[in-house]
């Protein structure tokens, strides 16, 4: 619009001025020892929030990995991911607000929330994690929010079984997958839906649960109020928010965030391959550990270290988390503590003293009891999903 | 960006030979990669462009922590072309020079701030401040509202993501209209850069007879 040749020519004067200033500029900004203030900042924004904004909207947030050092990650400091943000609250409200059953049914249905909370409650302690939790850490780097570690969180959910929901409704034989939608939608009508499917399997497994409530709270907007799908184990991209319509049907889900997002590659690849390779959807977490504590750069006495965190897996309980503290070549077990529920994380804590004043780096790695262990490095994928590399956190012990 | 259209003006040879100077010296920049210099040779009407065409459906901060290879950035920007971004072939090619200079994988993680100067970007109409008063044309400003208003305030103006305008009282309460369009509100980016003052008095003409 309004591109016309005119305005370009007058423009060249200063866009040249602008050109010899932008160089200067760069010339300038390379000497600058500008690290120091960096760290400032970084402290200064610590400071304003409990969670890490990666993208301001829609407003996607990473929880401080200090917060799991509990067992439970409060409401308002787990982290928040959505596509398009929170559907206007008029078309969730308890007066509007709809989930529809149809497809390969029986008996189509509608259910209002109260006809929910009628119904059978189930509740699941469970972690809910990003697909592109670690994005930041694939080497070379992949598009995408760069999450770091806390796209991840431990919460304890209560619903209604969504097996509950399709019994009633009836499933045809035909049925082998059930697509979820959201009342989300994206700004612009041009953008795919976010529409996804999960294996009839799955919704049929009875800790597979409609979340209406989070941490014994009714279900935070910014996380999917009024309605929730919570699929125990597999990472959050089925955890579908703002649930309005399920679809029984007899393929995957058609569209973009299906068929093209939320893949991974079948078989390991090589950054440089341009060929369009097989892929398969993200489904189960892999094994994974998180050091909580002691924090990422904090200073530490050179007396005794309580270096604790979590360990979790998708499918198989976590049964080993080893603690390195020389670069991998030696590990030493961590004790396992605290609460062990089949879907959710694992505390656990490893005493330690600092042999002297130095810079330490701590490593962890868990292993679950599918023999699974998390690897130094998560092999490469385009999408930059299921980074489970050995969690490092860099600590000072102060002198004295 | 070679300063050749500048002959037939007095001072043509002096220009010329900043012209050349300054071709030579973006030539040497690039081979010793100090892209940073061209990214910010191009920030005016790169970071003008984002505002307008990307920030409707997502804020900068999610561009800026990407760091792609140039390949990767031109599929990036065929795919936001593909799901509504309205760009021109000459702008998605300067946004890609843009972006694939700034944001490329050798780029530190904690990028300098673009220069205070340069972060003002350079509007992509036709304005001066000279100008005075505009009166607005309403038969204009249903066109202009598609182009750019429609994604967020609906249809006609009937109201989306961002509150329905028709018959909205801020239409009546003009300093307020202008204050918002400008400088933006809450969710909504600033339009400065992107809409000059004749476009926002024909748009806000256009809403008046809804």
């Amino acid at each position: 619009m309004n591109m016309g040749e005119g305005r370009r020519s007058v423009s060249r004067r200063s866009w040249m001025k602008r050109l010899l200033a932008g160089l200067a500029a760069g010339l300038l900004v390379n000497r600058r020892p500008a690290a120091a203030k960096v760290e400032e900042e970084r402290e200064g924004l610590r400071e304003t929030g409990p969670l890490t904004v990666r993208v301001t909207r829609p407003f996607d947030a990473e929880t401080p990995v200090r917060e799991f050092t509990s067992f439970l990650t409060p409401n308002h400091r787990f982290f928040v991911r959505s596509h398009f943000g929170p559907p206007d609250e008029e078309r969730i409200s308890e007066a509007n607000w709809r989930l529809r059953v149809d497809g390969l049914v029986e008996r189509p249905a509608e259910f209002r929330l109260k006809d929910l909370h009628q119904m059978d409650a189930a509740t699941i302690t469970a972690v809910v994690q990003c697909s592109g939790n670690g994005r930041a850490f694939h080497r070379p780097k992949v598009p995408g929010v760069q999450w770091e570690r806390g796209a991840v969180g431990n919460a304890q959910w209560t619903g209604v079984r969504l097996r509950d929901l399709l019994t009633r409704a009836g499933v045809k034989d035909q049925a082998r997958h059930v697509q979820l939608q959201g009342a989300d939608r994206p700004v612009v009508a041009s953008v795919p839906l976010f529409i996804r499917s999960i294996p009839l399997e799955k919704a049929l497994h009875p800790d597979t649960i409609l979340a209406y409530e989070m941490n014994g709270r009714p279900l935070p907007l910014l996380h999917g109020a009024p309605l929730r799908v919570i699929t125990p184990g597999w990472m959050a991209d089925s955890c579908i928010k703002w649930l309005s319509g399920i679809t029984v049907q007899a393929e995957e889900a058609k569209g973009y965030y299906m068929q093209t997002a939320y893949r991974v590659p079948a078989k390991p690849v090589e950054p440089t391959a341009t060929t369009h390779v097989p892929s398969i959807p993200v489904e189960a977490m892999v094994v994974k550990s998180l050091v909580a504590a002691p924090e990422e750069g904090e200073t530490v006495k050179v007396g005794p270290i309580m270096i604790q965190g979590v360990a979790w897996s998708g499918e198989a309980g976590v049964v080993k988390v080893e603690v390195s503290l020389d670069e991998g070549k030696s590990w030493e077990p961590a004790r396992l503590v605290g609460e062990d529920h089949p879907y959710a994380w694992r505390q656990w804590q490893l005493a330690w003293k600092p042999a002297g004043a130095g810079t330490v780096t701590i490593l962890c790695r868990a292993t679950d009891a599918r023999g699974d262990r998390q690897p130094a490095t998560t092999p490469w994928n385009p999408s930059g999903f299921l980074w489970n590399g050995w969690d490092r956190v860099t600590v000072t012990v102060a002198g004295d | 960006m070679k300063g050749a259209n500048v002959k037939g003006t007095r001072n043509g040879a002096t220009v010329l030979c900043i012209g050349a100077l300054l071709s030579l010296v973006v030539t040497t920049a690039a081979q010793e990669d100090d892209s940073l210099s061209i990214a910010a040779a191009l920030a005016p009407r790169a970071e003008g462009l984002i505002v307008a065409r990307c920030s409707v459906c997502h804020s900068a901060d999610l561009i800026a922590q990407q760091r792609l290879p140039r390949a990767r950035w031109e599929t990036t920007i065929e795919k936001m072309k593909q799901w509504g971004a309205e760009l021109s072939p000459d702008e998605a090619d300067l946004l890609v020079r843009y972006l694939s200079a700034r944001y490329h994988p050798g780029a530190p993680d904690q990028l300098p701030p673009l220069d205070a100067e340069l972060r003002k970007a350079e509007p992509l109409t036709q304005e001066t401040l000279a100008e005075g008063p505009v009166t607005g044309v309403a038969a204009r400003g249903a066109g202009l509202f598609e182009h750019n208003c429609q994604a967020c305030h609906g249809a006609e103006a009937m109201g989306g993501m961002g509150p329905k305008l028709v018959k909205n009282p801020i239409l009546k309460h003009e300093d307020i209209f202008w204050e918002t369009v400008l400088h933006g509100r809450g969710p909504m980016p600033a339009w400065d850069s992107v809409l000059s003052h004749q476009d926002i008095a024909d748009i806000h003409a256009w809403l008046m007879t809804k």
